[in-house]
């Protein structure tokens, strides 16, 4: 146990170059600044990188699994684990460095960060590349890196099952990669269960490189808090705000997926590439047809009251097992944006992603993009090896889906993402490849939604939708992903309250609602600076054409668009309010200094 | 606790009362009516089943999210936490939970918690001599709780109960890895099952044992395998005990 509360003060450390495991002690002052979670991977991210310009998919660039205090307690919804790494994806329009890319972050549910604490560890760390496929088994103390080879190209599916079956016990928590990261496509993603990932910004890709199939993690410790009686009190609050909450309640009944409909409804769903906001036939792939004809259980994340997921079955041409969805983001970018609404269909195209370890938003996006440009006459059948990739049709869907975790044929340019497509295909494609600073949108359509625009633009990952909307928000996310909580559960104000004097109790350090968005500026001012840092100015901050130009033209908010200059000045106030140069967007020392960042700082 | 008598040549303290018993003590008692308003209907029921009122937790494996709410909370009461002095409850560390969830891939979660079985198969297979006094095995049912409890002190650590328990019922006992001695054994804490109070889904309720309910003291993997069927139209789990 280390002197700090509420953690172990070690992060394990495995170079697969070398194999040599260590146990890393983290300083106790990161720790209070940089708290766990997407913080302190950060942290650790800067600290191991420490020049601009480093390749994603080198030895070098370091893969972080972390849970945060909150991990490894009982603490409602706490099951989160935040892979923090160098964007294998992202690049700015002009930098001094061939491998400029931004941070990466994806946060997963499950039970994976929570079983990193059991067994002793406040995270996880892989540097290094493998000579061969392999694979780490973590048993408490013991540590090993085993040989994978005989698992290459093995599909997730069959994979999350054969680990066990190889490691002979169930207890075993694991996340792994799928043959379109061994193959190195850039949004490859990280998986869990067989149906929860770490889906964005190519942490599978990165994982790939590292020629690491899968870690297993089992354990049977758990971090000490500073004030046990004050946890005790704070739990039982906590689980009385949720477990009587509403909110709670709708969220077991649907999850994510409740909004397919409601945001078509309200124009802010993604449809046909990002043309419209509005889907007629939303209620074929909403929640309701799913609790109807496809879901069979509700599950849930560790100790989590929500259960927002949904696993079922499809009968027919594309039945089979669902381990998850349709959720609201792969029900639209698979479905409202490709004009799917055939239900096992888009279900059959989820999983498939899945189970090959894609990102569904990227993918969803891709895809879009080649039918619409398909749909335009600016790419033929050739150019697609003979998929005839019209809107709607679920087989030329499929058929891509494969092509892409392939890399073959066309599939290799895909995978390079839709900025490199658009590039490739040019003809004023560029206008509607929907992407910041080369990350794929995801499912909220901004047309009549500016300040999502805001969140898609200003996030350090490229175009995410869950950084936030406005300066507060973005500030509070980060610092709640870097807590090992959910945020669904946040969307509970009466969770606030509870939340903040959990953990207060955990570390013994107060925190109120200031102390905790002040921590979460500070962990977006480091990655600003660390993207600063590769080259990212304001021009990177840009959304394509397509929002400023191609107004809804149907549906409740028919006619939205967004106005250019509104937008700039937007982001002109953004800037200043961040205490960031408007022109440059560099943080400015005056605030660096009251986050605390001023040393961090001198190095740029 | 009046059907709590002790029967003669029983050490492991289990079924009290029998049939026979039943029958005679309605003599006494004047007919059913009356020992059914003494006792309640489930007790008129358990005496003509000829099994002992057992009480246990209850899984609705439909209503499971597999959260694991209940081991943290089993956990937190069955394993308390010393603080300056003071016994308070502990954080819920899952690894000593007496209820495990079981995941299975498709999504079946799988409660598993002792089944309180009336006939005892891991007392019965305690080869330790039962003590003149109290009847007891180093594995004996409580007669005040009627839980199942492991005299460290008397046990072998020869994990002929746990080998018991995973042959014929739930598997639950545990062989601690160092000495063998039996873990895992339901406490009811008390009567009030924290595990059953925090659920956040329903999915476990405190009710009579009744060896007619389906998947009644059946192991997690069988359990599973039966479900996934159901829900998914599949047997194949991947073949991991």
């Amino acid at each position: 146990m280390s002197g700090t509360p509420g953690y172990y003060g070690q992060i394990l450390d495995i170079n697969l170059s070398t194999g040599k495991i260590t146990k890393m002690a983290v300083p106790a002052e990161d720790l209070e600044k940089f708290v766990g979670g997407q913080g302190l991977g950060m942290k650790i991210l800067w600290d191991r990188l420490k020049k601009p310009g480093v390749d994603a998919l080198s030895p070098e660039n370091p893969l972080i699994f972390m849970p945060g205090p909150f991990s490894g307690l009982p603490v409602p919804s706490s099951s989160r684990t935040c892979v923090v790494t160098k964007s294998s994806i992202t690049s700015p329009i002009e930098s001094d460095y061939h491998h400029a890319s931004t941070v990466s972050y994806s946060n997963m549910g499950g039970f994976f960060g929570p079983e990193i604490r059991f067994a002793g560890y406040d995270g996880i760390v892989i540097t290094g590349k493998a000579k061969e496929l392999s694979y780490v088994v973590i048993d408490d103390a013991k540590v090993e890196i085993r040989d994978g080879k005989k698992f290459k190209g093995m599909r997730t599916d069959a994979f999350d099952k054969a680990i066990l079956a190889e490691l002979g016990d169930r207890r075993f928590k694991t996340v792994y990669i799928g043959p379109a990261a061994e193959n190195l496509v850039p949004y490859a993603s990280i998986l869990h269960t067989a149906g929860r990932a770490a889906g964005r910004g190519g942490t599978g890709c990165v994982m790939g490189s590292k020629n690491l199939k899968a870690i297993a993690v089992k354990g049977s410790g758990q971090p000490g808090v500073a004030d046990h009686q004050g946890f005790l009190a704070a739990l039982e609050k906590a689980r009385g705000a949720l477990y009587k909450s509403a909110f709670a309640k709708s969220w077991a009944e649907q999850g994510t997926a409740r909004a397919i409909v409601g945001n078509s409804n309200a124009g802010t769903e993604t449809v046909r590439n990002y043309r419209e906001g509005t889907f007629a036939e939303a209620d074929k792939i909403g929640g309701d047809a799913a609790r109807r004809d496809v879901w069979v259980k509700d599950i849930a994340c560790y100790c989590c009251p929500l259960g927002c997921k949904k696993s079922g079955l499809t009968k027919g041409k594309y039945g089979g097992i669902v381990h998850d969805g349709p959720e609201y983001e792969t029900g639209v970018m698979l479905g409202s944006n490709l004009l799917i609404s055939d239900m096992p269909g888009l279900l059959k195209a989820i999983t498939t992603i899945d189970d090959l370890g894609l990102d569904q938003i990227s993918t969803g996006n891709v895809i879009g993009f080649l039918m619409e440009a398909y749909d335009r006459g600016l790419i033929n059948r050739g150019f697609l090896d003979g998929i005839d990739l019209t809107w709607g049709n679920v087989d030329a869907t499929l058929a891509m889906i494969e092509k892409i975790a392939a890399k073959e044929g066309v599939g290799a340019l895909a995978a390079e993402g839709v900025r490199a497509l658009s590039w490739h295909i040019g003809k004023g494609s560029e206008k509607f490849a929907i992407q910041v600073k080369g990350l794929e949108l995801a499912a909220h359509n901004i047309q009549a939604n500016q300040p999502r625009g805001l969140s898609y633009v200003t996030a350090s990952r490229g175009a995410c939708h869950m950084s936030g909307d406005n300066i507060a928000m973005q500030n509070r996310r980060a610092m709640m992903d870097s807590t090992g909580m959910c945020f669904f559960p946040t969307f509970e104000p009466a969770l606030e309250e509870p939340m903040l004097a959990l953990l207060s109790a955990i570390t013994g350090r107060k925190y109120d609602k200031a102390e905790f968005e002040k921590t979460g500026e500070r962990i977006f001012n480091l990655e600003k600076l660390f993207n600063y840092r590769e080259g990212f100015r304001r021009a990177d901050d840009q959304l394509p054409d397509r929002f400023f130009e191609d107004a809804f033209s149907i549906g409740p908010k028919k006619g939205a668009v967004l106005d250019r200059n509104k937008f700039d000045s937007m982001l002109t106030q953004y800037y200043t309010d961040r205490g960031w140069d408007p022109e440059t967007t560099q943080p400015g020392s005056a605030k660096l200094k009251e986050l605390g960042l001023e040393a961090i700082s001198r190095a740029i | 606790m009046e059907r709590e008598k002790k029967e003669p040549g029983k050490p492991d303290g289990g079924t009290t009362l029998t049939r026979r018993e039943f029958l005679r003590d309605m003599g006494v008692a004047g007919g059913a009516v009356v020992l059914a308003g003494h006792f309640g209907v489930h007790g008129l029921a358990w005496a003509i089943s000829g099994e002992p009122e057992l009480k246990m937790v209850l899984v609705d494996y439909g209503k499971c999210t597999g959260c694991r709410t209940c081991e943290a909370a089993c956990s937190s009461r069955n394993r308390p936490a010393s603080v300056n002095g003071r016994e308070l409850p502990g954080l819920g560390n899952p690894r000593f939970a007496n209820i495990r969830v079981h995941r299975f891939n498709p999504d079946v979660d799988v409660p598993s918690v002792c089944a309180m079985c009336a006939d005892t198969p891991c007392v019965k297979a305690c080869p330790v001599k039962p003590d003149k006094k109290s009847g007891r095995r180093a594995l004996y049912r409580d007669q005040a709780t009627h839980t199942i409890h492991n005299d460290p002190a008397r046990c072998l650590g020869c994990r002929s109960c746990a080998k018991a328990c995973a042959t014929q019922r739930t598997g639950v006992i545990t062989p601690d890895s160092a000495t063998g001695k039996p873990e895992r054994m339901c406490t009811l804490c008390g009567g009030d099952p924290q595990c059953v109070r925090r659920c956040p889904f329903g999915a476990l309720s405190y009710v009579e044992v009744r060896r007619d309910r389906k998947f009644y003291g059946q192991r997690a993997e069988k359990i599973a395998a039966e479900l996934a069927k159901t829900w998914y139209g599949t047997v194949d789990l991947g073949g991991v005990k």
